[in-house]
């Protein structure tokens, strides 16, 4: 009862602080200017007006298109339906079902599918009529790209088998989180924040599931130790393009959190953005990696 | 003491006046929204010192729990001493068992676990005392004893439970603690008016769902599909669902086990078994309500859990009850 009430409110202060709209823009104003990622140069492309929760909510929605079109894809071979990815909704490029070995692994991707799927409708529905459709996404030339920039190798297949989709999912999980953890205070909304920090735990969870797996297998498998070093590879290369705020996963440091207070990382959008574009910190980024045409919505040029 | 509660009192008065005042009727819609005007003894808005030292109470528990499965000391005796007397107060005890001991690991992932998860509560516990300063509470009297039986029995697990006998009962203890963290967590973030203090609260949120979601996946490792284990969570989250709506169950039950469940993936007819390590409800046939989200429970919902319902908030692992406003 409570969590369909909570649903319920939900949407409806939702879809009311979008018709406000510009009640909040003052207040976002002052939460943006705050922040690192505005301070600096003059972005190429300039938002049209200060950001909104729904520009928030909105790229968040890109980067849950982008994991739900991998696990889905890696579970059942199927991507997103027409419905849910949205009208006018860009292609997809790659991504096959994995052939799992090991069944719990299989259990989990389904899983996760599942909960990926469902956030891409939670945002969907938060949004109403102002959410963005699926931009174009590329899961193979996105992988090759990070695998060529962490040194991993040229290309990199994250369907070819059921470690090589545990490393793919170890890249997307993370960044989830911390996109979802710098962004909850820049949301004007109660309910929108609890929305956000709602998705935030469970991204959490999932990362958790991820990275102990990979840090399990590779502590009883000389094998598995390869896909370590490739998920650890990865972080580095997170921490390049996204300001830091990784840490060396291990058998003993499965939670990514700062070693000072171990509170998870904090992104801005634009480390978000040069994670998933693949690109050196720097102002104008608009696409690359995962995203060919660039994420649609008012968040996806950096700033800085 | 009485000085002190009514120094406490009046910096709440002092404090929730003059955010009222600052940030005008949206922030009181807010925390209507967010239900926690439902805590007992709420009759003026929370402060964000409020709401951290009910954190800093959670955390007591956590770190202290899981200190002593890995090193057989509270906090308070590790190589490096965490306090739990702060400003004046007086640290509570821990009721342990007879000849109490760490937890004697046999599986060497779940040790590693276990001592990480030690240090980023204790680290939880360092950071809320340093951003509360001078008004951080002091710990209050902790139960690892009698708590764990009276939930055992209440859940029909058994009549007593002990979380320190091996790596399974350890991490089933785990399991009743972390998922706590996060709907708390995840309820207080609404409520909270500093920004940074806000991101640090939602950080630490992601934390205890890394762990939650670690410990679940661990204890279904265990379980091997004997479904023991799986039973048991889903009897704690039973019996938490039902600590936390005394009124009656909710529509959805709002806590759910690890256990095997059919979805039926979009785009494909065929079904699949899942094993659901995530505290959510992923049946894609009540998809209209279920969103995948993590919950939210009031500090008043937390509070019945964690004290098992008892009178006054006291009971359980609190039996005399949290320190600060919030208890």
């Amino acid at each position: 009862m409570e969590t369909k009430l909570t649903n319920l409110v939900d949407k409806a202060l939702s879809r009311r602080n979008f018709l406000v709209g510009s009640g909040t823009v003052a207040a976002a104003a002052v939460l943006v200017g705050c922040g690192d990622s505005t301070s600096t140069t003059t972005p190429v492309t300039p938002p049209a007006t200060t950001l909104t929760d729904a520009d928030y909510l909105n790229f968040a929605l890109n980067l849950e298109y982008l994991e739900a079109e991998f696990y889905l894809r890696a579970a059942t071979g199927n991507g997103l339906s027409s419905t849910d990815a949205g009208s006018g909704a860009g292609t997809v490029t790659g991504g096959a079902q994995v052939q799992f070995a090991t069944s719990a692994y299989a259990n989990y991707a389904n899983m996760i599918a599942q909960d990926e799927l469902n956030h891409v409708r939670l945002l969907r529905a938060a949004l109403g009529s102002s959410a963005v459709a699926r931009p174009n996404i590329d899961l193979t030339a996105g992988f090759n790209a990070v695998a060529s920039a962490a040194g991993i190798g040229s290309t990199f297949n994250a369907f070819a088998d059921e470690n090589s989709f545990l490393v793919g999912a170890f890249a997307f999980e993370d960044v989830g989180v911390t996109a979802y953890t710098g962004a909850a205070a820049l949301l004007t909304s109660v309910a929108n924040l609890s929305a956000a920090a709602g998705i935030q735990a469970v991204e959490a969870y999932h990362a958790g599931i991820i990275r102990t797996i990979i840090a399990g297998a590779a502590s009883v498998s000389g094998a598995s130790q390869t896909y370590l070093t490739a998920a650890n590879q990865i972080s580095v290369l997170r921490g390049t393009l996204g300001g830091g705020n990784e840490t060396t996963l291990s058998i003993n440091s499965i939670v990514a959190a700062s070693s000072a207070n171990a509170i998870a990382f904090a992104r801005t959008t634009d480390e978000v953005l040069h994670i998933v574009y693949g690109a050196a910190p720097a102002a104008g980024v608009k696409s690359g990696a995962f995203f060919p045409n660039g994420l649609n919505g008012n968040i996806s040029v950096t700033a800085s | 003491m009485a000085n002190l509660e009514t120094q406490i009192l009046d910096e709440v008065i002092v404090k929730s006046r003059r955010k009222m005042l600052s940030l005008g009727s949206a922030a009181l819609a807010g925390l209507a929204v967010a239900g926690v005007t439902k805590a007992n003894a709420q009759t003026t808005a929370l402060t964000d010192a409020d709401i951290l030292n009910f954190a800093l109470n959670l955390e007591y528990l956590e770190a202290q729990f899981y200190n002593l499965a890995v090193s057989g000391v509270t906090i308070d005796h590790l190589p490096t001493p965490i306090p739990i007397s702060v400003n004046g107060g007086t640290g509570g005890t821990v009721a342990l068992k007879p000849n109490f001991a760490k937890v004697p690991f046999t599986d060497t992932a779940i040790a590693a676990y276990a001592a990480e998860t030690a240090i980023e509560e204790g680290k939880h516990v360092t950071f809320l005392q340093g951003a509360l300063s001078t008004a951080a509470v002091s710990m209050p009297n902790i139960d690892l004893y009698t708590s764990f039986n009276t939930l055992a029995a209440a859940a029909g697990i058994g009549p007593a439970f002990d979380p320190f006998a091996s790596d399974a009962t350890f991490l089933i203890g785990a399991y009743i603690f972390e998922d706590v963290g996060v709907t708390a967590y995840h309820g207080a973030a609404g409520s909270i008016s500093s920004k940074s203090t806000l991101t640090a609260a939602v950080g630490i949120h992601a934390v205890e769902a890394y762990h939650a979601g670690l410990v679940r996946l661990s204890i279904n490792r265990l379980d091997a599909g004997s479904g023991t284990l799986l039973g048991y969570t889903q009897k704690i989250s039973a019996t938490r669902s039902a600590l936390a709506n005394p009124g009656g169950k909710p529509l959805s039950q709002d806590d759910f086990g690890i256990m095997n469940t059919t979805v039926a993936l979009q785009g494909t007819s065929a079904t699949y078994p899942v094993t659901t390590l995530v505290d959510v409800d992923i049946s894609e046939s009540s998809a209209a309500t279920s969103y995948s989200q993590g919950f939210a429970r009031t500090p008043q919902q937390v509070l019945q859990i964690v004290t098992g319902g008892g009178a006054g908030n006291k009971g359980v692992f609190y039996p005399a009850g949290m320190n600060g406003t919030i208890k």
